[in-house]
C-alpha cells in the first residue's frame, strides 16, 4: 500500500467524521440500548428456561451419547460427513485439524491475505462470496446435526443429502470463485454473486430434504430432582425398585426369602446405627455400586450392569437412607405416596394404586423375577397377567388372591394342601391403611 | 438551551444512558448481596435431643466430661463435628445437674477441669472458671454456657445440643 | 464564581487524574455515523463484563472436585437465593457471547473494516474469538454432569488427533490419560484465571486500538 492510498484513506475518514457523531452520548446511547435489550432477555431466558442438566458424570456408564455443546455442533457434524468420504475419510486429522487449522490461519491473516484497499461491497466479490458459503454451511450444518449420517437400516440417502449439502456444493462453489475470479477477471462479480446465490440454494434445498425425510426419535426427557425432598423421593422410588427385594422396604431384613440364588442368605440390617453412623455417604455409594459379593450385595452399578444404577442414581438412594433412617438428619417435608382416602371416596389406579405398588411390590413383580409371571408395572399387567391371573383380582370379590395375600392369609391348593402363593410382600405386612386402600380398591371394581 | 424547561435531545439520552446503567448494576447487584449473604441468613436448626450418659455413672461433685458428635449439613456437605463439656451433680438429687459446655466465652477455646487448681483452666488466655461456670479470673466477659437437660425414668440424661447463655 | 466543595474536590482530582482530559479523548470522541451494527463490539464487552460479575460470584459456592462439582451447583441452584438467577445469566450469556462476538466478526468482514489502518484490531479480535470459543470449553466441564463429561472427553479426542503430537497434547490437556480431577481442575483454572487474563489484556489492546483509530465507518462506493 503506498503512502498516497494511505493518505487517501484517512483523509476519507476525516470526512466522514465531520458529518458523524459523538462517541458520548450518541454512539453509548445505542451501546446502552443493547446491553438493556441483551439483559432483559437473559433475565427471562433464567427465569423462564432455567438451565437443564444432566446427571452426575458417571465415567462408568458408556452408554451415554456424548453431544458437544451447541456452538461445536458444526464442527462435529463436519467431521461425521468427512468420514464417510471412501479412502481420504480414514485420514481424520485432516479434518480434526489441517482444516480447521487452515480456515482459522486464513482469518487471522485476513488483512495480509486481502491487502486490496477496496472497502465497498461489489468491490468484494470474493471474500464476501467465501465467507457466506462458510458461515451457511456451518448453519446448515448446526441444524443437521442429530440427523445420523448413516441411518440405521443402513439407508445412505440422509447421509448423501447432507453430503451434498454440507461438503459437495460449497466445495464446488468454492472451485467456481477461483475459477472465475482468474477467468473474468472485472466481470466475475455478478457471475459470483449468482453463483454464490445457486450454491445457497442448493445447500439450503438439500438441508431442508434431509430435514424433510428424517423422523426424529422421541427423546426421553430425564428429569433431575434438584430439591432434597424430590432426591429424596427419587431414591426412595429406586430403593423400592432395586433393593426392597432383599432389604425390606424398612432396611430391617437379616434373612432373604423367596430370593432366588440368595435363599437365606444372612445380611446386615441397613437400617441400622451400625451400619449408618459408620458408613459414609462415599462408602455406601461404592458398596451400591460395587457390590459385596463376599456377603451377598450384588453390585448394581452401571460399570458391571448395563441397566444398572447411575452415579445421581446411587446419591438419591444413599440420600433417601440418610434422612430415612439415620436419626442424626431431619428429613424435610415430603409428600405422602398417596392423598389419603376420604371417607368413602374410591381409590383409583393411577392416583393410588399405582404408586404403592411402585413402592412395594414392583422390586420382584418385573419382568426377570421369581414372581409366578405376575407382572405388576402397568394396569393392564396388574389385571391379566400371572399364573393365577384368574384369581388375582376379581371385582368386589373379598377373596380375590392379592386381597388375601396382603392380608396375611396365604392361599393354598384347594386339592394338595400345598401353599401356592406366600403372604406378601414376604418380608413385612403392608400397613393397614395401605391394605384398605387395596380392598376399597377391589370393592369397587379396580377403577384406573 | 439554559433556562428552558425543556430537556435537549442530548441531555435526555445521556440520563437515559446512565438510566440503564443503573438499572442493570441494580437488578444485577441486589441479588448478588442476597446471593452472598444466603447462608447467614439460615436458621439455625435446634438439633434433635442428644443422650451423653446416665446419672449413676456420674460422680457426685465434680465436673465429668462428656462429648456428643452431630452432623450438619452444611451447603452440598453433610459433616460430623464432636463437641464436649462437663456434667456437674451437684447432689444427690437427679434434678440437681447442671450441663455446662467446655467452649470458653473468650474466644471459644477449650477449657479444662483441673483437679489440683478446682477450677476449669482456659489454655489459650489463663482464664479461670468456677466448678459451676462463674468467671474467677481473666478475660472472659460471661461465664459458661450450659445445655438444656432432662433425666429420664431410667437415669439417662440427653441434652439439648444447643449451647445457652448462662443465667 | 463559588466553588463549593465538590467543585474543589473535582479539580483538585482532575489536576492529578486528568480526569478532564480522560473526557475529551474517550468520551467526548467524533465518531462516523454509526447504525445498530456497531453496538455489537461493546454488547460483547457487556457480555464479559456480565460473564466475569456471574462467574466470580459463581465461585464463592462451586467446588472444582469430581466429589463436589455436581452436588455445589445443584446448592447453587436450589438452596442459594438467587443462585438460579445467577448461574442461569451466566450459562445463557454463555451461548449469547460466542453469538455475538461471532457476529461482530462477521460485520468487521462484510464491511471491511480489518483493512488499513485497522489491521491488528481484526488480529486481536481473532485472537478474542478464539479465546471465547475456549472459555466455552472450559467451562462447560465445570458441571461436571454427563454431557460435560463425555462431551469433553470426545472434544479432547480431537486435539489428540493432531499426527505426531497428538498423544501429548491429549495428556497436557486432561492432565494425563483419561478424564479426571486433574482435568476438572486445570479446566478451571484456565476458566477462571489463565483465559480471563489474556481476555482482558486483549481487550484493553482492542480498545485501545479502537481510540486510536476511531470506528470505521460504513463503506460507500468510493471506497
Amino acid at each position: 500500500m503506498t503512502d498516497e492510498t494511505k493518505k487517501k484513506i484517512n483523509a476519507k475518514y476525516e470526512r466522514e467524521l465531520l458529518h458523524g457523531e459523538r462517541f458520548w452520548p450518541d454512539s453509548l446511547f445505542k451501546d446502552a440500548i443493547v446491553a438493556l435489550g441483551i439483559f432483559i432477555f437473559l433475565v427471562l431466558l433464567a427465569t423462564f428456561v432455567g438451565v437443564h442438566d444432566s446427571p452426575k458424570a458417571d465415567p462408568s456408564d458408556t452408554s451415554y451419547v456424548p453431544r458437544p455443546e451447541w456452538y461445536f455442533l458444526f464442527l462435529f457434524k463436519f467431521l461425521a460427513l468427512y468420514g464417510q468420504i471412501p479412502v481420504f475419510g480414514k485420514i481424520e486429522w485432516v479434518a480434526t485439524v489441517l482444516i480447521p487449522g487452515i480456515a482459522i490461519g486464513l482469518l487471522t491473516l485476513l488483512p495480509f491475505i486481502d491487502k486490496s484497499p477496496q472497502r465497498y461491497y461489489a468491490k468484494r466479490a470474493m471474500p464476501i462470496a467465501i465467507m457466506t458459503i462458510m458461515v451457511l454451511g456451518m448453519v446448515l450444518l448446526t441444524m443437521t446435526a442429530d440427523v445420523p449420517t448413516v441411518a440405521a437400516d443402513g439407508s445412505g440417502l440422509l447421509g448423501n443429502l447432507q453430503t451434498v449439502a454440507g461438503l459437495i456444493v460449497p466445495s464446488l462453489a468454492y472451485i467456481a470463485f477461483v475459477g472465475m475470479a482468474y477467468t473474468l477477471k472485472e466481470n466475475a462479480v455478478r457471475a459470483i454473486a449468482w453463483t454464490t446465490a445457486l450454491a445457497a440454494a442448493l445447500m439450503i434445498g438439500f438441508t431442508a430434504a434431509t430435514l424433510a425425510l428424517y423422523q426424529p426419535a422421541a427423546v426421553a426427557v430425564i428429569e433431575i430432582p434438584t430439591t432434597l425432598a424430590d432426591q429424596i423421593v427419587a431414591g426412595q422410588d429406586l430403593y423400592s425398585v432395586h433393593c426392597v427385594e432383599c432389604h425390606g422396604d424398612d432396611g430391617k431384613v437379616e434373612e432373604i426369602t423367596g430370593v432366588e440364588g440368595l435363599e437365606g442368605k444372612k445380611i446386615s440390617i441397613i437400617s441400622s446405627k451400625d451400619v449408618l453412623y459408620t458408613v459414609n455417604d462415599a462408602s455406601m455409594a461404592e458398596i451400591i455400586a460395587y457390590g459385596r459379593p463376599d456377603s451377598g450385595m450384588n453390585p448394581f452399578g452401571k460399570a458391571y450392569n448395563p441397566e444398572g444404577l447411575t452415579r445421581s442414581e446411587i446419591d438419591y438412594v444413599v440420600t433417601f437412607m440418610r434422612y430415612t433412617w439415620d436419626d442424626r438428619f431431619e428429613a424435610p417435608y415430603i409428600a405422602p405416596l398417596y392423598p389419603p382416602l376420604a371417607e368413602g371416596e374410591v381409590p383409583s389406579y393411577s392416583v393410588h394404586i399405582e404408586p404403592i405398588v411402585k413402592r412395594y411390590c414392583i422390586s420382584c413383580h418385573r419382568p426377570g423375577k421369581d414372581n409366578n409371571n405376575y407382572l405388576m408395572t402397568s394396569y393392564e399387567e396388574l389385571l391379566t397377567t400371572g399364573d393365577n391371573a384368574s384369581h388375582n383380582l376379581i371385582s368386589n370379590d373379598p377373596t380375590s388372591y392379592l386381597l388375601q395375600v396382603i392380608q396375611q392369609i396365604p392361599i393354598t391348593d384347594p386339592a394338595s394342601g400345598e401353599e401356592l402363593i406366600g403372604v406378601m410382600p414376604p418380608n413385612k405386612a403392608l400397613k393397614p391403611e395401605i391394605v384398605e386402600v387395596f380392598v376399597r380398591w377391589v370393592q369397587a371394581g379396580m377403577p384406573k | 438551551m439554559s433556562g428552558s424547561n425543556h430537556i435537549s435531545r442530548r441531555d435526555f439520552i445521556k440520563v437515559t444512558t446512565g438510566a440503564i446503567g443503573g438499572f442493570i448494576a441494580g437488578v444485577l447487584g441486589i441479588p448478588s448481596i442476597a446471593y452472598m449473604i444466603s447462608p447467614a441468613l439460615r436458621e439455625d436448626k435446634a438439633g434433635k435431643p442428644m443422650p451423653i450418659g446416665k446419672l449413676e455413672d456420674i460422680p457426685i461433685g465434680t465436673p465429668h466430661p462428656f462429648s456428643f458428635t452431630i452432623t450438619k449439613v452444611n451447603g452440598w456437605e453433610r459433616t460430623a463435628a464432636s463437641y464436649g463439656g462437663f456434667i456437674l451433680r451437684k447432689s444427690e438429687d437427679p434434678n440437681d445437674i447442671l450441663v455446662l459446655s467446655s467452649r470458653c466465652t473468650h474466644l471459644s477455646c477449650r477449657v479444662n477441669w483441673n483437679e489440683t487448681a478446682g477450677a476449669f483452666l482456659c489454655p489459650c488466655h489463663d482464664a479461670k472458671f468456677s466448678k459451676e461456670g462463674e468467671v474467677l479470673d481473666g478475660p472472659p466477659p460471661e461465664p459458661l454456657g450450659h445445655f438444656t437437660h432432662e433425666v429420664d425414668a431410667e437415669g439417662y440424661i440427653t441434652i439439648i445440643p444447643v449451647e445457652q447463655k448462662a443465667g | 464564581m463559588r466553588s463549593t466543595l465538590w467543585q474543589k474536590l473535582f479539580s483538585w482530582l482532575d489536576e492529578r487524574l486528568g480526569l478532564n482530559d480522560a473526557y475529551k479523548n474517550l468520551l467526548d470522541r467524533p465518531e462516523p455515523k454509526g447504525n445498530w451494527w456497531n453496538t455489537l463490539g461493546s454488547a460483547s464487552l457487556f457480555l464479559f463484563i456480565l460473564q466475569a460479575v456471574t462467574g466470580i460470584f459463581l465461585t464463592v459456592y462451586y467446588t472444582p472436585s469430581p466429589d463436589h462439582a455436581y452436588d455445589s451447583i445443584q446448592y447453587i441452584m436450589t438452596e442459594v437465593q438467587f443462585g438460579w438467577l445467577v448461574r442461569g445469566i451466566h450459562h445463557w450469556s454463555a451461548s449469547l457471547m460466542v453469538i455475538v462476538v461471532f457476529i461482530h466478526m462477521l460485520r468487521v468482514f462484510f464491511t471491511a473494516s480489518y483493512k488499513y489502518p485497522r489491521e491488528l484490531t481484526w488480529l486481536i479480535g481473532i485472537g478474542l474469538l478464539l479465546l471465547t470459543v475456549g472459555m466455552g470449553f472450559t467451562g462447560y466441564l465445570l458441571p461436571w454432569h454427563q454431557m460435560a463429561y463425555w462431551a469433553t472427553t470426545v472434544g479432547t479426542q480431537i486435539a489428540g488427533s493432531v499426527p505426531f503430537a497428538g498423544e501429548f497434547i491429549l495428556k497436557s490437556l486432561r492432565g494425563g490419560p483419561d478424564l479426571s480431577a486433574l482435568t476438572l481442575q486445570r479446566f478451571f483454572a484456565a476458566h477462571i484465571w489463565i483465559l480471563p487474563a489474556l481476555l482482558v489484556a486483549l481487550i484493553g489492546v482492542h480498545l485501545y486500538l479502537i481510540i486510536r483509530h476511531g470506528e470505521s465507518h460504513f463503506p460507500d462506493k468510493e471506497d
